[in-house]
């Protein structure tokens, strides 16, 4: 014998869980962070960040691509900074960042508190904020 | 060499508080912690509490903070500490008596992940063996070499912060039924470990892992175990 068994478990069988979808969650949303990062600080250099820009104002933009982000620098024409790709590219840094860091603090929160109310009550305030969050930033981000 | 041992000391009939007590004594660089404090309770202060058993690192029963990391008492060489040692009971567990902990939240989360082997398929037709490949068996090896010291469990934050997480060396029992071949309850426990108290639990720290005295791979079992829990592969 020398072959290996491997077995699949049904996913009706092992269950579908709250903790699992999360964690699997959370690591999509990181490289999805990644990834995000990586589109900002490329399209800064095709956008004249090379020659005008400056490595903390270029970081600052990547992580969160504003055009307000890029007033201070010698970027002479913003126009091409506040184009609704970029918008959407920082509302989606923005939903993403606020769920992935939002459960990072309730995951912080679950190994304190282990009445069944407490972590209700916590995922209630998280839930809460999250929506806030995202709300008034994708507003900022779009009225902006 | 001279050593100096310092000892955490707390006797639940006297002591409202813990406090430390220091002995010097003379030992070979070569003795082992244990054969040293085995020498303070033998001929300086017979009422210091420890547990031990094997004194061969198989029991598991004296884990314990040594200069303030995890270890067997019986695998830990004094040349490896010099001559100033500390020696503190695990962490995140009651402490009894001295270096005596309360090890039922321990065993209570132990249990919990249904640590033996759970089958329906009848006996194999020869009445004998139920066989499995070397492969096969290769796949949970390391996770057999649990001894059940707490090591791991009381090294971890997420333990400390509350003993409702079942902790590391749970995991690693139930990591080596989730990957046996030839046990069949790998999605119950999957379930189990799903919940809030169970590998959500573990933010990768690796204490466990650096902990191990009988150095299991502790944090890439559990990652297996994650992994498994989201694609159903076991
Ligand atoms: S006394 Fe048995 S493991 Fe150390």
């Amino acid at each position: 014998m020398s072959t290996t068994k491997s077995r699949n478990l049904s996913l009706t069988r092992r269950g579908l869980n709250f903790e699992m979808l999360m964690w699997f969650f959370t690591r999509l949303t990181a490289l999805a962070m990644y990834l995000l990062v990586i589109v900002g600080v490329v399209g800064a250099l095709i956008m004249g960040a090379r020659t005008q820009m400056n490595i903390a104002d270029l970081l600052r933009w990547a992580f969160m691509p504003n055009a307000l982000h890029v007033q201070n620098s010698n970027i002479a024409d913003i126009a091409p900074w506040a184009t609704p790709f970029w918008k959407a590219t920082a509302s989606l840094f923005l939903l993403i960042a606020a769920s992935h860091g939002l459960h990072g603090l309730l995951s912080v929160l679950d190994d304190y508190f282990v009445r069944p109310w407490q972590r209700q009550a916590f995922r209630f305030i998280v839930i809460v904020l999250l929506l806030a969050f995202s709300v008034i930033g994708v507003y900022v981000i779009w009225t902006s | 060499m001279q050593v100096t041992m310092k000892i955490f000391r707390f006797n639940p009939e006297k002591d409202t508080k813990f406090h430390y007590e220091t002995y010097t004594l003379e030992a070979e660089p070569t003795d082992r912690v244990l054969d040293v404090l085995e020498r303070i309770k033998g001929y300086e202060d017979g009422t210091l509490a420890f547990r031990r058993s094997c004194a061969h690192g198989v029991c598991g029963s004296d884990a314990m903070r040594i200069n303030g990391r995890n270890y067997l008492a019986c695998k830990s060489l004094v040349k490896d500490f010099g001559a100033n040692i500390t020696v503190e009971p695990i962490l995140g567990l009651r402490v009894i008596k001295d270096l005596i902990v309360d090890m039922n939240p321990f065993f209570e989360n132990y249990k919990k992940i249904l640590p033996y082997f759970i089958t329906e398929s009848p006996i194999p037709e020869d009445g004998r063996e139920r066989l499995q490949s070397q492969e096969d068996r290769e796949r949970f090896d390391d996770t057999t070499k649990c001894i059940l010291c707490a090591a791991c469990t009381t090294s971890c934050p997420s333990f400390w912060a509350s003993d409702d997480y079942f902790g590391p060396a749970a995991i690693v029992n139930a990591h080596r039924f989730i990957f046996d071949t030839r046990d069949e309850a790998a999605s119950e426990r999957l379930e189990i470990l799903a919940e809030t108290s169970g590998v959500a639990r573990c933010h990768t720290t690796y204490n466990c892992t650096v902990a191990c005295p009988r150095e299991i791979q502790i944090t890439k079992a559990i990652g297996e175990v994650k992994m498994a829990m989201v694609t159903g592969k076991v």
